[in-house]
């Protein structure tokens, strides 16, 4: 059970932070909600008491998304529904639908940030993967005297381990930046203990762009979570891609450099398997994502139409 | 601790209260509102029966702080439609008779409804998704969704609204479709479950749990907790005035841990507060010294000499032994052409009903003790409370309060006592409400069990012999364990004519939770083990598996095995039907897989796929298959 002293709902960002400043050690910030509570119960963190929560979802100035210069930037409010029903991102974002659509269920998506999900660093986190595959970065805004300062991390960087982020006393993330990948097919794939409602065991993003043809590849981004500490971005298979012809036979041969990227300690074996065939479907599935090409990949005898 | 100050519009009226800053929006709805149609199933965001809107929005109201809510317009299943009226949705759920135990319902109304308003043409594959946060144990989902589906066609105007009415009934209610009694308080969110019972002055009950599976306890000291503001007292099994013990067939458990402790999650002491979280904080204040034991936790390790005793009543630690002998099996096994010898084991299973354990104690005017519960069993518990609280059986009074989901896992008297014993105590009612950890945690389990078969047959599929010994592992406690091994002996060899048997069904205690009644008591697992063996003596003799149940099925005039005379048998016309609905393609069962011609087709469930949304409209059209 979560049980606290005082819950503050400020409004403004610079209110935030200075409630942040002054809040008594052990203090919270809460966005959604939707981890804090499940993990203060039984079994996890069980009753946990804290000075102060401050609750940043009504801050206006963390709302709202644009899409400029080839970047998106997505307030921290975004919640995972917007994925889903904003039209502006379902086409900036191609793979971040796929991850929205296994994230939780309806419900849980329309409190639940992605900013949330990343500052927690869950080695698992469903969000961390896209992310690093549109080559987020993150805001971070702190008090300077009583003007606000603000940085940019890479969120490749900013995750440092199970837990442990670059966030330093003080800050409070208010965007996330990603690359604009319109006419990029998108893909995520994921793997739990059971189908919905799932933290992931393992999971896969993927963007993918070719030709007008559609028979090489131009641009590939893949990123893997729940496989390390830290999000793993494969650019060693991004580059082997690039500049390639489409085939059954090339993907297969990239997808075999994914498994060692696993550094995992529990369950290796399996982790190493399944992230092979992650790579493999989820580049199939981004090909045929895209919007504006059809492509039909041809390997050693085989002919696929996906 | 400073206060909130909540004001938000509910159910179209204006709300403002005072409250306590960690209060869930579902707490302000049940506790401050008294709206009590969102049900607490897990508190942890995953089972959907607190569904509610904000703002439009369905959200899961276990995972809203209230002070998130606050300034909003909140709908809950109380006000989708005006009292005494339902909603399409409603009727649609009323008429399909998607409703059972009721418990998930309202939640799954809200998804529903939140479904149809999200998209009023949401197809099939669509509706299942936006249900996805909501969990049902009773239905499988289907009469769900096919009240979700006559209700969309009549929210469209594609059906008249008379299709949502009762179906006529005929000359005969056997086969007519008629609608169940109870249906509208419960997709109303109006009954009453017993955590959702209120009575003045009632106390919260929180328990202090043991930590090890075996420990003597040494002492246990509660001044700090009596001591404290606002808690109305502490019980333990020190408080129990007359004979200690209950269990559904040997009375071998205390109604809280009596010296020492036989599993984790056992309980050992509970308060009685003002509210919840006063309870809660007493029990950090109770200090038990244990004394740990070696444990047993392996059911044949169990029956061994030096194994730990669980109970000392119980040499060699078994709970019940049922033999049945039948013919002689050695001679069977002598005219057997074919003798297949395997072993099978399942897993421990949790009921999972939606409705964790709640309950309510008073001690009336009369000094009658009176129990409010979803108790599968109230008569029994009468009699043993009774018993342990010694008093005449005319001052005990159960109640059985609605049930939300059972399965057998609430026919044990596992919370019941401790409620009476407090309520004696303070002269106040008492309340408490299970976490769905505590649940979990305390609650009976299905058995685990071991089976080790023998059958022999001949050539033609005929059975001539079984030998079938199965060990169950019992946990700490008896509860159903003696009945369970009961129906699994009689159960065991299936319902084929074997002239030799000899069949041993065995359950013993251990360390372990305790094992107790669960669906089929007893005959899934022994089922589980009889079905493969007939399926494996098809493939070994090269029967079709029809045809080698057809060999051995019961008749008119068979003789069980137990020995009653069969005066009337189905198992032929079980097997036809069978074999009609699933196009069976005849054969032995040697492995065709994907080149079966029976798989997939009409009346299968294609495996469940997210995106439907996605896939209709796409983020970038010409989509044709997602993850």
């Amino acid at each position: 059970m979560l049980t606290c002293d005082t819950y503050h709902m400020p409004t403004s960002l610079a209110q935030a932070l200075s409630l942040l400043a002054e809040a008594p050690p052990g203090s919270r910030l809460i966005s959604g909600a939707t981890d804090i509570l499940p993990w203060a119960r039984e079994g996890r963190a069980g009753d946990v008491h804290l000075p102060a929560l401050i609750d940043v979802t009504r801050i206006a100035e963390l709302g709202g998304y644009s899409v400029k210069d080839g970047r998106v930037r997505l307030g921290a409010k975004t919640v995972y529904q917007d994925f889903l029903t904003e039209a502006p991102l379902r086409a900036s974002l191609p793979c971040m639908p796929y991850c929205a659509i296994w994230f939780a269920d309806d419900q849980i998506r329309e409190q639940a940030t992605l900013a949330g999900n990343l500052v927690n660093a869950s080695p698992v986190a469903d969000g961390t993967p896209p992310v690093v595959a549109l080559n987020g970065q993150i805001e971070l805004a702190r008090l300077e005297g009583d003007q606000i300062a603000r940085r940019l991390v890479p969120v490749v960087d900013f995750i440092e381990g199970p837990g442990k982020t670059g966030l330093r006393p003080g800050e409070i993330a208010t965007a996330i930046i990603l690359d604009d990948a319109v006419g990029y097919g998108g893909s995520f794939q994921k793997v739990g203990q059971r189908r919905s409602l799932v933290i992931s065991v393992a999971c896969c993003a993927a963007l993918v762009k070719t030709d007008a043809a559609g028979a090489h590849f131009d641009d590939v981004r893949l990123a893997l979570g729940g496989v390390g500490p830290r999000p793993i971005r494969l650019t060693e298979v991004e580059e082997a891609l690039r500049g390639k012809a489409v085939s059954l036979k090339v993907i297969a041969e990239v997808a075999e450099l994914a498994a060692d990227r696993v550094g995992s300690r529990s369950r290796k074996e399996y982790r190493r398997e399944v992230v092979v065939g992650f790579v493999k479907a989820a580049l199939e599935e981004a090909l045929s994502d895209q919007p504006d090409v059809h492509v039909t990949i041809r390997g050693a005898g085989e002919t696929a139409d996906v | 601790m400073s206060k909130l100050k909540i004001e938000m519009e509910v159910n179209q009226r204006k709300v403002s209260r005072e409250t306590e800053p960690q209060k869930r929006l579902l707490d302000f709805l049940r506790d401050d509102l008294n709206l009590t149609g969102a049900k607490e199933g897990c508190g942890a965001g995953e089972c959907g029966t607190c569904s509610v809107f904000v703002d439009g929005k369905l959200v899961k109201s276990c995972l809203m702080p209230v002070a998130k809510a606050s300034g909003c317009k909140v709908e809950t299943i109380e006000g989708l439609a005006t009292p005494g009226q339902l909603t399409p949705v409603q009727k649609a759920f009323h008429k399909t008779g998607a409703s059972q135990c009721g418990y998930c319902i309202p939640g799954m109304v809200m998804a529903a409804t939140s479904a149809l308003r999200q998209n009023p043409d949401a197809g099939i594959e669509e509706i299942k998704e936006r249900l996805g946060g909501n969990i049902c144990r009773c239905t499988g989902y289907t009469k769900i969704f096919e009240a979700v589906e006559l209700a969309r066609a009549v929210i469209a105007g594609d059906m008249p609204e008379a299709g949502l009415e009762e179906d006529a009934v005929g000359a005969s209610y056997i086969g007519a479709n008629v609608r169940r009694l109870d249906a509208p308080s419960k997709v109303s969110g109006r009954l009453k479950y017993a955590a959702d019972m209120k009575m003045p002055e009632m106390l919260q009950m929180q328990v202090l749990r043991s930590p090890h599976a075996h420990a003597r306890i040494i002492s246990i000291d509660t001044s700090a907790a009596e001591a404290m503001e606002g808690v109305a007292c502490v019980i333990t099994a020190a408080d129990v005035p007359g004979q200690d013990g209950f269990g559904v067939f040997v009375h071998d458990q205390p109604v809280m841990a009596r010296d020492k402790v036989r599993h984790v999650g056992e309980a050992v002491a509970a308060v009685a507060a003002e509210d919840l979280l006063t309870a809660r904080r007493a029990l950090s204040k109770i200090k038990v010294v244990y004394e740990e034991l070696p444990g047993v936790f392996d059911p044949l390790y169990a029956m061994e000499k030096d194994a730990p005793l669980v109970h000392d009543y119980a040499q060699n630690n078994v709970v019940k032994h049922i033999p049945v002998r039948k013919g002689d099996t050695a001679a069977g096994f002598a005219a057997a052409d074919l003798i297949l010898e395997d072993k099978f084991s399942t897993q421990q299973v949790e009921h999972a009903y939606l409705e964790p354990e709640a309950g309510i104690a008073y001690v009336d005017a009369d000094d009658v003790v009176v129990v409010i519960s979803p108790s599968q069993n109230i008569t029994h518990h009468r009699h043993m409370l009774s018993a342990i609280i010694d008093k005449p059986i005319n001052k005990v009074r159960f109640i059985m309060s609605p049930v939300g989901g059972g399965f057998g896992g609430k026919e044990d008297m596992i919370y019941q006592g401790m409620l009476a014993l407090a309520a004696m105590k303070t002269h106040r009612p008492v309340q408490l409400n299970f976490t769905r950890e505590e649940s979990i945690i305390a609650s009976s389990k299905r058995h685990p069990s071991q089976v080790h078969y023998k059958m022999g047959l001949t050539n033609d599929g005929r059975i001539t012999a079984i030998e079938f010994s199965m060990l169950s592992d019992g946990g700490a406690y008896g509860m159903s364990s003696e009945g369970v091994m009961r129906k699994a002996a009689i159960l065991s060899c299936g319902p084929y004519e074997v002239e030799n048997l000899t069949v041993d069904t065995t359950a013993v205690y251990t360390n372990n939770t305790p094992s107790g009644a669960f669906r089929t008591f007893g005959g899934m697992q022994a089922q589980f083990a009889t079905e493969s063996m007939m399926d494996m003596a098809a493939e070994a003799l090269g029967i079709d598996p029809f045809e080698i149940r057809r060999v051995n099925m019961m008749k008119i005039g068979s003789r069980t095995h137990t020995q009653q005379a069969l005066t009337t048998a189905s198992l032929d016309r079980v097997l036809d039907a069978a074999q009609a609905a699933s196009r069976w393609e005849p054969g032995a069962p040697t492995v065709r897989g994907a080149l079966r011609g029976d798989l997939g087709g009409p009346d299968t469930r294609a495996p469940c796929t997210l995106g439907a949304r996605i896939k209709q409209t796409g983020p970038s059209g010409n989509k044709e298959k997602v993850a």
